[in-house]
């Protein structure tokens, strides 16, 4: 599939983007022909994202994902059952606050956005889908996960991504796929959590779920550490004397290194790393970075579907613009905005009523994400999202190494290597 | 209690205690030399970790033998800084200091994220997963080589001061400006000599510090937290303080795990330092001013 870009149009967001978060957007020399005759207006779609502050990288990678969608839906023609228009997507910085979040949106929706996306923090979700509910625009978040975004019964919210509770789910079924397929359980656990909202809140999430799992684990300890924390040596000194089969980490970017580290100069005897669902694992550095020593280590996580055409071509594309592979939040924003495409093309009007029918008949297939065909339940969240067991397994490609692994329809390696050799033993 | 448990974390605490004392002495020699507080201390070290970083990945020199090529260049960047920024703000009010400093320590910091972006990195050295064990007690020698390191270049620092002429009119710059000046010391040399050199030993703990954990541009802000938690602990401008300060910081934040949730660690450190500011305000080594 080629996406030619419109020159305008790229220099537009180039413009738009440095000046808001500073960076400057490479510009595109691909060039397409003008629409001769006059064209329909655009239709605005408004996205606040975390573009600055702590979350910034994954905030910049947001935008990315949305403008990628909203460039890709235009070089196709736009939304043919509206005379091709134009989607154009005006951005927000909720500065990785809620309250930011909300004036942004309110700024967007006086801009006359017809459809609001983002906001990757669950907090600034609850704040701009109150908003949208008193609006009547309709919402369609592209990643926030708190459950309690779509439990107030608002009709204008949706959401692509998974929630907590799906997250959890699926962290247990495979954790029982993993010891039935090997005959073999784990007796004592340990979980690993930072001091921050989601790692208290996952953790404390994780800890309860595997109460109810019926799972014969016992969780033995909770070690939990600062956010930003640079020495973890006493935290796996304590997890050592606590002496678990199997760690349940949830981390940020960055501890991952640490702990893995601490865990081999220490020599704790694990059976393996089950993350039940945050970064730290699978990030190109740090699998560059650990080498062997991440090996093995399995995570449930919402995940690309790399064999998917669509994945393929928009990676394809976005690693020409920004020199870096879609990671799994930005295919959730690109998503997003595929989704809104979706809609609108069935509502053939930008009238909120009608956007909301189209979104309650959605039935979409064709995104670059592991899961099923996206539909709404009647909370809005996406019945179709579902989380990837994702493991590190050599590979002499260092992109390569991260393979899903389950479920089966999506997996990239029919083995899954569990209990894992010891960390020093590699 | 775990016997085994205790004595690792007190020896891990240890080890990591030298290496803060030796990211506060710089700092407490500033202060002792100059009464300037250093704000961007602990931007300064990172600067020095990614100089590190980079010859590491880019030569292949392990970061213990950069080390002395770092301290050099950041040697150069403390007395860039305080020739054409600090020596103009000597005579102001402390809270006046405070500010350009400051700033001094966001630009390094943005400059960090402008040029190396804001990834954590983390490479393979050579000694960096080696470990020497004694019974059941883990000793990480990277660690072990940091603190050894540490205590060296402190003693190095001690015989500077007291025997060389330069160590000497630091010295007398310290206790007397206006002596100094009297007896013809350039004062304004020696300041920038002075903090060139608190600059280059906390680039020397920052290189000492690479391969025990990941960088990224943020890391400098805790570490001025650190040092100068220590400092004040040790008695300010005291350069024993420094070192006695960080290990009983590295050895109450690392035994602590044992009775205290680990979130809690900034909570420990904060409230030794109250402890010790209520007894003795000067510091544990610091002399009357």
């Amino acid at each position: 599939m080629d996406q030619p870009k419109n020159k305008g149009m790229d220099r537009r967001t180039f413009i738009k983007t440095s000046g808001m978060i500073g960076l400057g957007v490479a510009a595109s020399s691909f060039g397409v022909p003008r629409l001769l005759r006059a064209a329909p207006p655009a239709i605005k779609i408004g996205s606040v994202q975390p573009a600055t502050g702590p979350l910034s990288v994954i905030g910049v990678g947001q935008r990315r994902g949305n403008q990628l969608a909203v460039d890709y839906i235009n070089a196709k023609g736009g939304i043919k059952s509206m005379d091709g228009a134009k989607l154009e997507l005006v951005l927000g910085d909720s500065e990785s606050k809620p309250e930011v979040g909300r004036s942004e949106a309110d700024r967007l929706i006086k801009a006359g956005v017809k459809v609001m996306t983002g906001p990757f923090q669950s907090g600034v979700a609850l704040a701009i889908s109150t908003l949208c509910e008193q609006r009547q625009v309709p919402f369609i978040m592209d990643v926030a996960a708190l459950d309690s975004i779509t439990a107030k019964g608002y009709k204008y919210t949706f959401r692509v991504f998974i929630t907590v509770t799906g997250l959890l789910n699926g962290a247990i079924k495979y954790l029982k796929m993993v010891t039935d397929m090997k005959g073999l359980m784990p007796k004592r656990a340990v979980v690993t959590n930072t001091g921050d909202a989601f790692g208290k809140g996952m953790s404390g999430g994780f800890i309860k779920f595997m109460e109810k799992s019926g799972l014969p684990i016992e969780i033995v300890d909770r070690v939990e550490y600062p956010l930003g924390i640079h020495d973890l040596s006493a935290e796996v000194a304590r997890i050592k004397a606590a002496k678990p089969d199997i760690l349940f980490p949830v981390s940020r970017p960055g501890d991952g290194i640490i702990l893995t580290r601490e865990l081999y100069k220490q020599r704790v005897e694990l059976m393996g790393i089950y993350g039940p669902g945050s970064p730290g694992w699978y990030e190109p550095d740090v699998i560059k970075d650990l080498d062997k020593l991440i090996y093995y280590v399995m995570v449930n996580v919402p995940w690309i579907n790399p064999a998917s055409q669509v994945y393929k071509d928009a990676n394809e594309a976005f690693q020409k613009a920004h020199n870096r592979y879609l990671d799994t939040n930005s295919s959730y924003a690109y998503t997003g905005v595929l989704v809104i495409a979706d809609v609108l093309e069935r509502a053939a009007s930008t009238d909120p009523e009608k956007i909301l029918a189209a979104a309650r008949e959605t039935n979409f297939k064709d995104h670059p994400v592991v899961g099923g065909a996206i539909q709404f339940d009647e909370k809005g969240d996406n019945t179709g999202a579902l989380t990837a067991l994702i493991q590190v397994q050599p590979d002499a490609d260092l992109l390569k190494r991260v393979k899903i692994v389950a479920p089966a329809e999506f997996a990239q390696s029919d083995k899954i290597i569990f209990p894992a050799p010891q960390l020093w033993e590699r | 209690m775990d016997s085994t448990l205790a004595l690792q974390l007190t020896i891990q605490g240890i080890l990591l205690g030298g290496i803060y004392g030796l990211i506060a002495l710089g700092l407490s020699l500033i202060f002792g030399v100059m009464g300037v507080i250093n704000f961007a201390h602990g931007q300064m070290m990172v600067m020095a970790m990614y100089v590190s970083y980079w010859i590491f990945v880019l030569l292949g020199l392990d970061p213990y033998l950069s080390l002395v090529a770092v301290a050099a260049v950041i040697f150069v960047l403390g007395y860039l800084i305080q020739s054409t920024v600090v020596n103009r703000i000597l005579d102001y009010p402390e809270a006046m200091q405070v500010l350009p400093l400051v700033s001094m320590g966001l630009i390094l910091e943005n400059l960090a994220l402008l040029l190396w972006g804001p990834d954590y990195r983390s490479p393979q050295t050579a000694l960096g997963l080696e470990t020497l064990w004694v019974g059941a007690v883990m000793i990480d020698v990277s660690r072990l080589i940091a603190f050894v390191l540490a205590i060296l270049i402190t003693i190095l620092i001690f015989i500077f001061l007291k025997k060389t002429n330069i160590g000497k009119s630091i010295r007398a710059a310290s206790d007397n400006r206006t002596g100094a000046i009297l007896v013809g010391i350039n004062v304004d040399r020696i300041y920038n000599i002075s903090f060139a050199l608190g600059a280059a030993t906390t680039a020397a703990a920052g290189v000492l510090l690479l391969p025990l954990m990941p960088l990224s541009p943020y890391l400098g802000h805790d570490f001025t937290l650190t040092a100068f938690i220590v400092v004040i602990l040790g008695g300010m401008g005291n350069l024993l303080g420094a070192l006695v300060g960080g290990l009983i910081l590295g050895v109450a934040e690392s035994v602590s795990t044992l009775f205290l949730p680990a979130t809690l660690k900034h909570a420990v450190s904060f409230s030794i330092l109250i402890i010790i500011m209520l007894f003795r305000p000067q510091g544990l080594l610091g002399g009357k001013k």
